[in-house]
């Protein structure tokens, strides 16, 4: 006899299970967590799960002044801080009327294109772990090292640089940087064929990588998807061309694209990057010495500084796509309203939802990564 | 800052709409003020005649003076290399609006970042339950009528740090805290 209360519990069918990944998982991209619901190994649902990073940016940038906010910009992004320091600065200058002299806008492309390769060579890190290959980690770690040599050199920091400040740079490149620079670089390329032995060229690759995660192009179009993950669906779209800004109009770089769309493609498109990368600092490294003036504007005094009333929204094109400020001021000494899009809120979310969807669950690591989605600017 | 001209095709397609205004802005961005109920119409005039496909971002303002939300849409066309921002403004109260997810699938999750941090309802939102802020019960914390110091005063209390803690963690066998809550079970 049952009581008359009796009402049963909705189970799930009994072959389906739920299980949370993340987000202390050794397979997760920082701290981020997704639900997946299974039957067998095959993945039914994807559900993101933020939050686990969520600082409260925006919020405490509303009460700091204008050039305080260039010490925290840097730190909504650990693997690729410095795109973060130059849209909140070209924000601050388009709103402030602020005109970058020509040597500071030469010196943040030699930034922004070192960040970048340390970014990439993180991600291959990471993505090749993601398939038991883990010397690709220790390697690109030991690679982006001898960049963070160049970075401390400059900045002083060697991952939260705080160096691209509204109207410049902090300081001058001290002596003899940009040939230290060429002899990373150099070795960076020296090394690149023995990554292709470890990582590209490995059967492990070709069989895990290839056709897995595959989005079209139309999918990535709609899912909002920018940077290398939208370039490995075939669209050469890239905002240092597309969408101009310091002094990138200025040199000669290609778009590598791919067509498969899948986790390869990506890291195909990567790799490519890198040395366009390479290619983009050798000409930096080349015209840097004979642009001469100051490397930063000059400035009201930045700790009574009112920036005119109005919004502005500036974009880079960082390693993961398109990271923008948006950025209100009603004319006061702080920023009224800043908005940060990082191209991980597309990524880390909807787009890998729904790539997860009817993937395997051994998988979702490799998916993640290839994605290269950053948790911290989603949660910001 | 060079300040740009209205460009022609923009103009040619969005002229006919009433009451709007086009403002050129920093770079290839063009800002466009609109009514609220005219938005949903001219992004997707946007999309279907000059190629916007791309939604940057929607980004919202609290602007307890005027007691209104402003919502500023991002679009970009790859065709046109052109950036429009939509600026709309709704009252605070009741602070709804309609969501563009069908014309914009992005707007899905910057459409729920909003519910979440200023409490904006976007009717037709496909989900906007809680995807940051999970366990907090308190106001819209990007509200301006939000003040985190005051919260912090009010939910925490002061304590000055006593090195003797730190004895008293490793006499219990290290940070974990076995009598707590946290305590595994």
């Amino acid at each position: 006899m049952r009581p008359q209360n009796y009402r049963p519990v909705a189970h799930p069918p009994s072959h389906e299970y739920e299980l949370y990944f993340g987000p202390n998982h050794p397979g997760i991209e920082g701290n981020y967590a997704i639900r997946v619901r299974l039957k067998g190994d095959v993945i039914q649902e994807a559900i993101a799960d933020g939050g686990y990073l969520h600082r409260g940016f925006e919020k405490i940038m509303e009460s700091r002044l204008w050039i305080q906010n260039v010490a925290l910009v840097p730190r909504i992004c650990v693997p690729d801080p410095v795109p973060m320091e130059d849209s909140y600065a070209r924000s601050v200058e388009a709103l402030g009327g602020l005109e970058v002299p020509e040597r500071a806008q030469w010196i943040r492309v030699l930034m922004l294109e070192v960040s970048r390769i340390c970014a990439h060579l993180f991600t291959f890190g990471g993505n090749a772990a993601t398939i038991g290959l883990y010397t690709n980690m220790f390697w690109g770690v030991s690679m982006r090292d001898l960049f963070l040599d160049i970075f401390e050199e400059i900045t002083g920091a060697r991952i939260y640089h705080m160096y691209i400040t509204p109207g410049g740079v902090r300081r001058d490149l001290p002596p003899g940087i940009l040939d230290k620079l060429s002899a990373v670089i150099d070795e960076l390329e020296r090394r690149a064929p023995e990554f292709d032995d470890l990582f590209f060229d490995s059967t492990v690759v070709m069989n895990r990588a290839a056709g897995c995660g595959t989005m079209t192009q139309e999918q990535a179009l709609s899912w909002g998807v920018t940077g290398p993950n939208l370039r490995a669906c075939g669209l050469p779209f890239d905002l240092r061309r597309d969408d101009p800004y310091l002094v990138y109009p200025e040199l000669d770089f290609d778009i590598p694209t791919e067509t498969a769309g899948d986790a390869l493609a990506r890291m195909r498109v990567r790799k490519a990057e890198v040395q366009q990368s390479i290619r983009i600092l050798r000409q930096v490294i080349a015209r840097l010495p004979s642009v001469k003036g100051p490397i930063r504007c000059p400035l009201p005094n930045p700790l009574a500084w009112n920036v005119p009333a109005g919004e502005a929204y500036a974009r880079a094109e960082s390693s993961k796509g398109e990271l923008g400020f948006f950025v209100v001021s009603n004319g006061g000494d702080k920023p009224w309203r800043v908005h940060v899009r990082g191209p991980s809120q597309m990524h880390a979310v909807q787009v890998l939802e729904n790539l997860l969807t009817g993937a395997r669950i051994e998988d979702i690591a490799q998916i993640m990564f290839s994605l290269d989605a950053c948790p911290p600017e989603v949660d910001r | 800052m060079k300040q740009a001209q209205v460009p022609a095709v923009l103009e040619s397609v969005l002229h006919e709409i009433p009451g709007i205004q086009i403002t050129p802005k920093e770079g290839s961005r063009v800002r466009v003020d609109v009514a609220p109920g005219a938005l949903p119409a001219i992004l997707e005039l946007l999309k279907g005649q000059l190629g916007f496909m791309h939604l940057s971002a929607i980004s919202c303002i609290d602007w307890p003076q005027t007691d209104e939300f402003e919502l500023v849409y991002t679009v970009w066309s790859h065709e046109q290399k052109m950036t429009v921002s939509a600026h709309v403004t709704i009252p605070r109260d009741p602070g709804e609006y309609v969501s563009v997810y069908d014309i914009h699938t992005p707007a899905g999750f910057f459409e729920r970042d909003i519910h979440e941090m200023f409490g904006v309802r976007f009717d037709g939102s496909p989900n906007l339950r809680k995807f940051i802020l999970t366990s907090w019960n308190g106001p819209p914390p990007m509200l301006k009528s939000f003040d985190t110091l005051a919260y912090v005063e009010e939910t925490f209390q002061w304590v000055d740090y006593r090195p003797e803690w730190l004895r008293d963690i490793e006499a219990k066998g290290g940070g974990i805290d076995s009598e707590g809550e946290g305590a595994p079970s």
